[in-house]
């Protein structure tokens, strides 16, 4: 009976990622894009779905001069995510945590450097789990002399 | 871009089962009546040896500096505008294939960005159509519509709407292909907005290590890119195409490997909490020798012309 409860439970997280993925493309354009501010998208597409307690990574190179705003977009049931800014060697660069779980932050590296976005969806205390659709966008800074 | 789904094989097996089990059950019409915020939330009890399994899945993704930022890089690095260095817009009649028209939508992509970087309008707007047919050939729906054309057309002195209207289509080509069960050929898109990206920079050096150190310096830390670009073709080399495309891109990381990125100083990070800005130093030294640059040069350009051809 618990192995049939499992099996039903994969099944159902399975059905529920591969039938709701679609949606999450007017997600991350409605919602996630509008987030970038004055920031240009960088025309990067990532979004998929995450359940609680679930984790990803991003990587990405940084370049020098160039100033990036990652904005993470989750639909509003699930519960915040902790996204931190590592870069090869594990160094923790930035903690959402210790900024109210803020999902949007600007970033500006002296010299380019390959970095990685960590994150995790939060759990609740509950038997159930909530899933959804998960966006990180990438904004770029427009040059000052642009033409209007 | 997404990437690598590092999900056990048990997970894409359910897919699969689930997918024609419940959909035959009639779910979908039943899905049909619920709100928009339904479709996109669910909640499923679980226990918790399920929910341990599950956690320890992890999603990767591999995000490449896309046509628009690569753009962005070469300007900024204060190159000029060159032409005569753009896919010939005549060669779209040359794309057939699945794999030609992905991998010229990305070359075509890159050429629009940079056109619209340098305010060459009217190239832009050509360079724009032929990405359109490029879509539309596979089968990208409304990727760029008629309305689109118009938009751009009506802001050819409006560069922050152009770039907009640049990063969306982008976008929409890489979400519709990867959602469509396509992702392969949403990486061939990539890797010719990279290969062109990488082309123009390179070409734009004239061929000289001391004419622009900036660009120089630019195309040096594309060694970085080259790794995100290996690894998500990786997750992909079980198509065929993909394979054989990533056998060349390696060949391009045999002449990366002898480019040299030393971090001479420890990372270190300043936030700045009022404005919401982290600045992240590290101080870096880059070495390539004039040998490996024009060997470098010879590869993308080789790489790109049998893009192109």
């Amino acid at each position: 009976m618990l192995a049939l409860k499992r099996v039903i439970l994969f099944l159902s997280i399975a059905f529920f990622a591969s039938t709701v993925s679609a949606q999450c493309f007017s997600f991350a354009k409605n919602i996630g894009k509008s987030k970038l501010g004055d920031f240009v998208h960088d025309g990067n597409y990532n979004a998929t779905i995450l359940s609680e307690g679930e984790k990803a990574e991003l990587f990405k190179t940084f370049f020098e001069g160039q100033k990036y705003r990652i904005s993470i977009s989750k639909i509003e049931q699930l519960p915040p995510i902790h996204f931190k800014l590592v870069n090869n060697d594990g160094v923790v660069l930035f903690d959402n945590k210790d900024h109210d779980y803020s999902l949007s932050w600007d970033f500006e590296v002296k010299s380019t450097q390959m970095l990685i976005v960590e994150m995790e969806v939060l759990e609740r205390q509950t038997e159930d789990i909530i899933s959804g659709c998960v966006a990180v966008l990438f904004g770029v800074e427009v040059e000052k002399d642009k033409k209007k | 871009m997404r990437s690598k789904l590092t999900r056990p094989f048990l997970y894409f097996f359910s897919i699969l089962l689930s997918v024609s089990i419940i959909s035959s059950c009639g779910l979908g019409s039943k899905k049909d009546k619920t709100s928009e915020e339904d479709k996109i939330v669910e909640s499923v009890s679980a226990d918790g040896k399920v929910l341990d399994d599950f956690k320890k899945s992890k999603l990767i993704f591999y995000s490449l500096p896309s046509p628009l930022e690569t753009a962005m890089l070469i300007k900024r690095a204060g190159a000029t505008y060159n032409e005569e260095l753009l896919n010939d817009l005549e060669n779209i009649d040359k794309y057939v294939t699945n794999k030609q028209m992905a991998l010229n939508l990305g070359v075509y992509s890159a050429d629009l960005s940079y056109t619209s970087l340098f305010d060459q309008t009217q190239s832009s707007i050509k360079y724009m159509a032929n990405t359109k047919k490029l879509a539309e050939g596979l089968g990208i729906m409304n990727a760029i519509d008629e309305e689109t054309m118009k938009k751009l057309e009506n802001n050819m002195n409006n560069r922050d709407v152009m770039m907009d209207i640049i990063s969306e289509t982008f976008m929409t080509s890489n979400a519709y292909l990867t959602e469509n069960d396509r992702p392969a050929i949403a990486v061939m898109v990539l890797v010719g907005g990279w290969v062109e990206g990488l082309y123009l920079a390179t070409r734009l050096t004239n061929g000289s290590l001391e004419n622009n150190k900036r660009l120089i310096e630019r195309i040096i830390y594309q060694k970085l890119s080259l790794y995100t670009v290996i690894n998500l073709m990786e997750e992909y080399k079980s198509n065929e195409e993909i394979a054989l495309l990533l056998d060349k891109v390696n060949e391009l990381k045999v002449i990366f490997d002898q480019v040299k990125i030393v971090n001479t100083s420890k990372v270190e990070a300043n936030t700045d909490e009022a404005s919401k800005v982290t600045t992240i130093k590290a101080d870096s030294e880059t070495y390539i020798s004039k040998d490996v640059f024009e060997k470098l040069l010879d590869k993308v350009e080789e790489i790109r012309t049998e893009f192109i051809s």
